[in-house]
């Protein structure tokens, strides 16, 4: 085996799988809050990418992307607390009682709607923003600047995001409603304005991989795809609700579809993601840092 | 007395119709309806349908602007959106056949959707054009009612093969998609790479059309050290190819050549920016070429139109258009079979020569090939009209530039 293409190989996953575990990351952390999965979350990485595409095209010049890139979160935070507020929120207090039913249908239907949005506002063309930094090399891997800085804005990203969840008063509520819902409402919490936040926040964190990633991937309708299903794997595989499950189970499939790429054929890279999951499915199927729910 | 008057005032209506000439019976008819499936949403070609749509109704515009079809009914375009993928193209022609009842249907693009909606076509007799679809498969299976006026996969491998002879490339990476068109090339690459006696090593690499990494697949074919690599993507994989192989290093220090004409739209820079530089790429369609009378006269009205030049799929569309009109009238019926045969045994004035169906072996079954041509853009923003034409040598008005080394 070449150790040279082998070391290019694993530099590769690991950046991207680093890259899209921000996605799980987002995904994971609406579940472990609201208790529901948000099938639409390629669709808010896809407006993610829009705006900061429409941002540099018209109010800032291309090389101040790393402004344009908070403004895309922000914007596509205000339109996940909407659309919580709006669309979400009558699950939890309307007396519905099949509240996993309710959610999955709001939100592909959400993702159909966003994808047929994108097409009737910007057209079904690809567009790409200019790159935000030149191609070098990490190690032995030649890679392009703009993945060098999505990596770097992905670990700042999860950092803060970890220091939010274990420092402050509003992440020790996140962790107390995802424990219990029930039992931190008896501590005064509005758990529904919580929720809110919480949508806003699962949301911002795969806009910012989207705005990210928009001069390497493009931008166009249906550029989440992709992501939402890199996203869902790792959270199976890290375990649904685990936040550094997201991060490692990121890495890991990263790691795993670049060793099937060098070992069998890159053709199938996709694939080895999913052995992956299934022999964890089979073996540990609250994947490797989830825990079995505790009944009374 | 009052039954004279009436007889007159009768006979002085029948006058007035009959005075009226063509005009009147022609309001009542109802318009002939075409069928334009193409992709017009993701994962297709969007960008590719637009042209193919624009260049269809210039062509309905202009038919109808000159009195119509079978004795002045118009001719009305139904567009429906195959997003690229066979199970939406199935569902779109069967609209197209039983709701919207249309003659005809041109505009296909993706070989794979092409595929899926030529039995429906047999079934519902309409015949059904590919406009840019160009798997070999689609014409041999020698159907009634599936015509192409496009460039099969064969002659596109037969061409980049001796181009690849006459530069003496030895070691070829072909990367390609996983879909009919990206499966064939490779098929017939692997095939065509015998039967011509190229002295080349061949690599080929397929990958799914819906991943947006590349990374793994160009490492892969850059460490094999090619000095040709083919791009068989279509839509956002060109240029998903393009940009990664140039992040890896891997272009332009190493040529490549794009399966079809793509680069020659006006978003191709927008997407790419300077990495678009020293790529060489399929066209059908060069702004210096001549034309039949048609097609100066559709190239002058898009320029107009549109503020640019046409690119092939609105050409071909516009053709398809016009010759399915010429058809009705030489058939004299808007109903499936006397339309092809009409189609079969007449001649069609196309954009750059005559259009003729013919009974052929193999692939080229009611087929009509137009004329493929290598460009290379030289620098950055090149405008696709400055572009030369590096192959074939009858046609050439420049030779291959390699990129500088970085």
């Amino acid at each position: 085996m070449d150790a040279y293409l082998f070391s290019q190989y694993l530099l590769s996953g690991i950046v991207i799988g680093l890259i899209y575990s921000l996605m799980a990351l987002g995904i994971t952390f609406i579940y472990s809050i609201m208790k529901m999965i948000n099938w639409a979350m390629g669709e808010f990485y896809m407006i993610g990418s829009y705006v900061q595409y429409a941002l540099l095209v018209t109010l800032l010049p291309p090389e101040r992307w790393y402004l344009a890139l908070p403004l895309a979160m922000g914007a596509v935070f205000l339109l996940g607390v909407v659309t919580q507020r709006l669309l979400l929120r009558p699950m939890y207090v309307g007396g519905i009682e099949r509240r996993d039913e309710y959610a999955t249908i709001i939100t592909i239907a959400l993702m159909v709607f966003f994808r047929n949005l994108a097409i009737v506002l910007g057209g079904p063309n690809q567009y790409a923003p200019k790159d935000y930094a030149r191609a070098t090399t990490l190690g032995t891997l030649p890679i392009s600047g703009n993945r060098v800085v999505a990596l770097v804005a992905a670990i700042v990203l999860l950092t803060l995001f970890s220091l939010m969840v274990k420092q402050t008063w509003l992440g020790r509520a996140f962790r107390g409603a995802a424990q219990n819902r029930v039992g931190i409402q008896t501590a005064g919490i509005d758990v529904l304005r919580l929720d809110m936040l919480a949508f806003g926040v699962g949301v911002a964190l795969a806009a910012a991989a989207g705005a990210l990633l928009a001069p390497d991937f493009l931008v166009y309708p249906e550029n989440g795809s992709i992501s939402t299903f890199k996203g869902f794997e790792i959270i199976v595989i890290g375990g649904l609700g685990s936040i550094p499950g997201s991060v490692v189970g990121g890495v890991l499939l990263g790691v795993i579809e670049a060793l099937g790429s060098v070992f069998i054929a890159s053709a199938y890279k996709d694939l080895y993601g999913f052995v992956l999951l299934i022999a964890l499915l089979v073996l540990r199927p609250t994947g490797l840092f989830g825990e079995r729910e505790r009944t009374v | 007395m009052r039954g004279r008057t009436l007889t007159t005032k009768a006979a002085a209506v029948l006058v007035a119709i009959v005075a009226c000439g063509p005009t009147a019976p022609a309001l009542a008819q109802k318009p002939v309806k075409i069928g334009v499936l193409t992709p017009l949403s993701p994962p297709g070609d969007a960008s590719a349908g637009q042209f193919i749509v624009r260049g269809a109704k210039m062509a309905a515009d202009d038919v109808n602007a000159r009195g119509g079809v079978l004795g002045g009914r118009k001719i009305e375009l139904v567009t429906e959106d195959d997003s690229g993928t066979p199970e939406k193209g199935v569902a779109g022609f069967r609209k197209l056949a039983t709701l919207d009842q249309v003659v005809a249907v041109i505009g296909q693009f993706h070989s794979s959707v092409m595929g899926a909606v030529q039995e429906l076509a047999e079934q519902f007799k309409i015949p059904v054009f590919a406009t840019q679809a160009s798997a070999r498969s689609l014409t041999e299976k020698h159907l009634t009612y599936t015509f192409r006026t496009h460039v099969i996969d064969p002659d596109r491998v037969s061409l980049w093969n001796r181009w690849i002879k006459q530069h003496d490339f030895k070691r070829v990476a072909l990367i390609a998609e996983n879909t009919d068109y990206g499966v064939g090339l490779v098929e017939e690459t692997k095939r065509l790479f015998k039967s011509m006696d190229v002295q080349a090593d061949l690599k080929t690499v397929i990958f799914d059309r819906a991943v947006v990494d590349l990374t793994p697949q160009l490492l892969e074919i850059k460490n094999w050290k090619p000095d040709l690599v083919l791009n068989g993507g279509v839509g956002t994989p060109v240029y998903l190819v393009i940009k990664q192989a140039h992040d890896v290093g891997l272009f332009p220090a190493v040529p490549m050549l794009v399966s079809y004409d793509l680069p020659a739209r006006p978003e191709f820079w927008k997407n790419l920016g300077d990495k678009g530089a020293y790529l060489t790429f399929i066209v059908y369609y060069h702004p210096t070429m001549k034309l039949t009378s048609r097609g100066e006269a559709f190239r002058a009205k898009y320029r107009e139109q549109y503020k640019e030049d046409p690119v092939y799929g609105a050409l071909n569309a516009y053709a398809q258009v016009a010759l399915v009109a010429d058809a009705l009238n030489d058939a004299k019926s808007d109903t499936g079979e006397p339309l092809v045969k009409a189609l079969l045994s007449n001649t069609f004035e196309g954009w750059n020569g005559t259009i003729s169906f013919s009974h052929g072996e193999g692939p080229y079954w009611q087929q009509w090939t137009p004329p493929m041509l290598f460009l290379q853009y030289t620098k950055p923003e090149m405008p696709f009209g400055e572009a030369k034409i590096v192959f074939p040598p009858q046609f050439k008005t420049g030779d291959l530039l390699m990129a500088p080394k970085r």
